[in-house]
């Protein structure tokens, strides 16, 4: 047998089955196979192989249609990505507020308990920059220069370390700092632990 | 006399889908019926032994939920094919779970083809019957959609998710076996 060498037009021998070429392809295709062993026996080949599996089990187009569901039916599911998105940010930002408002209340339930503790701050800094006092100003008794160091309570704003370190000068000025406060607590204050080791400090600052 | 919708030949696929999407089912109708017949010949082609009718019910349920989709890029028919081969996949890989069994590639394509026995009478049938079980599955695929289903390179390449070149080369080597197989037979 005879080696085809056009392989482009043996290519197109399923289009000629299926009669999927146009005028001019056809009858060039139709020549080359008259004279073409090969694709002769290719040609019947491709069309044994179509007719092969005719026998196929028929359709119940009916059945199959009643499967499918109307359009209007599958749009709203096509859609439902977009809406529970929509869904899923309203979840979220709910969520938000409830945690941010949660922790704001918790906040507000903690500070007066902080303000119960007695917090100084305060060593000068190296400009000898005036201390802050972080203290109710309606503090029955405050220690000036305590010699005992009031321990922070764990949830009181801790700004330094003690008052060790302050002058008896800056201490002076600190008791003057108070006095100078108005604000008033917004709780009753616990009582502080009076000190009074003496040195005169209370009466020299009034 | 006027024409029903439905003996209207002239009508495209893509009309078709229009009308349907526009609440007349008899578009689906027609469209079921253009094309169910061509999928079941390449799901028996294939080696699909048994609910041929079930695979392309379902084939057809999915196209229609997701024809938003559809661009038109290539023909329905194609599109069609390629859900079809995707849930023949999906059923072999069940089916392949199942039995527990490793060598699949090689396995399938005899087993699969047991339900053609009862399909193909003819001598010459079964001739072709037992070429086309000589061939990879993949080249099976190829084969009978470029000889069965008349579809183009380009779009085989679309079904089985391929190349137009190494659609060819399929088709090529798929040609090459069955024509040795029934020149010896």
């Amino acid at each position: 047998m005879n080696k085809c060498t056009e392989l482009d037009i043996q290519e197109m021998l399923p289009d000629l089955l299926h009669g999927k070429l146009d005028a001019e392809a056809r009858p060039r295709v139709e020549a080359h196979v008259a004279s073409c062993e090969e694709c002769t026996e290719e040609l019947e080949v491709l069309r044994t192989v179509k007719s092969a599996s005719v026998f196929i089990p028929a359709i119940d187009v009916d059945r199959v249609v009643r499967q499918i569901p109307p359009y209007r039916m599958i749009v709203p599911a096509a859609q439902a990505p977009a809406r529970s998105r929509v869904v899923s940010w309203l979840v979220a930002a709910s969520l938000a507020v409830v945690v941010l408002g949660g922790g704001s209340l918790l906040m507000i339930q903690q500070k007066p308990s902080a303000q119960r503790d007695v917090v100084i701050h305060d060593r000068p800094d190296q400009q000898g920059a005036t201390s802050r006092l972080m203290l109710p100003k309606r503090v029955p008794t405050v220690a000036q220069k305590p010699p005992v160091v009031l321990e922070p309570h764990p949830h009181a704003l801790a700004m330094a370390t003690g008052v060790d370190g302050l002058s008896d000068g800056n201490l002076r000025q600190l008791m003057n700092d108070m006095n100078g406060f108005d604000a008033l607590p917004t709780t009753e204050p616990e009582p502080v632990i009076s000190v009074d080791n003496g040195d005169g400090l209370d009466q020299g600052s009034r | 006399m006027t024409p029903s919708p439905e003996a209207r030949p002239e009508e495209t696929d893509m009309e078709l889908i229009k009308r349907w999407k526009a609440g007349d089912g008899r578009a689906a109708t027609r469209l079921v019926g253009r094309h169910s017949q061509a999928l079941a010949r390449f799901a028996a082609s294939a080696g699909e032994r048994e609910e041929i009718e079930e695979l392309v019910q379902d084939t057809f349920v999915r196209a229609f939920a997701s024809l938003d989709s559809f661009r038109g890029e290539s023909s329905l028919r194609t599109w069609l094919f390629t859900i079809e081969r995707r849930l023949m996949l999906d059923r072999r890989r069940a089916e392949r779970r199942s039995r527990e069994t490793v060598p699949v590639e090689e396995s399938d394509h005899v087993s699969e083809y047991g339900a053609l026995d009862s399909m193909i009478a003819e001598e010459a049938q079964e001739k072709v019957r037992k070429s086309l079980e000589a061939l990879s599955p993949t080249q099976r695929e190829v084969f009978t959609l470029r000889v069965q289903q008349g579809l183009s390179y380009k779009e085989i390449a679309v079904v089985v998710g391929s190349t137009e070149g190494a659609a060819r080369v399929h088709y090529h080597h798929a040609i090459q076996t069955v024509k040795e197989f029934l020149r010896d037979e």
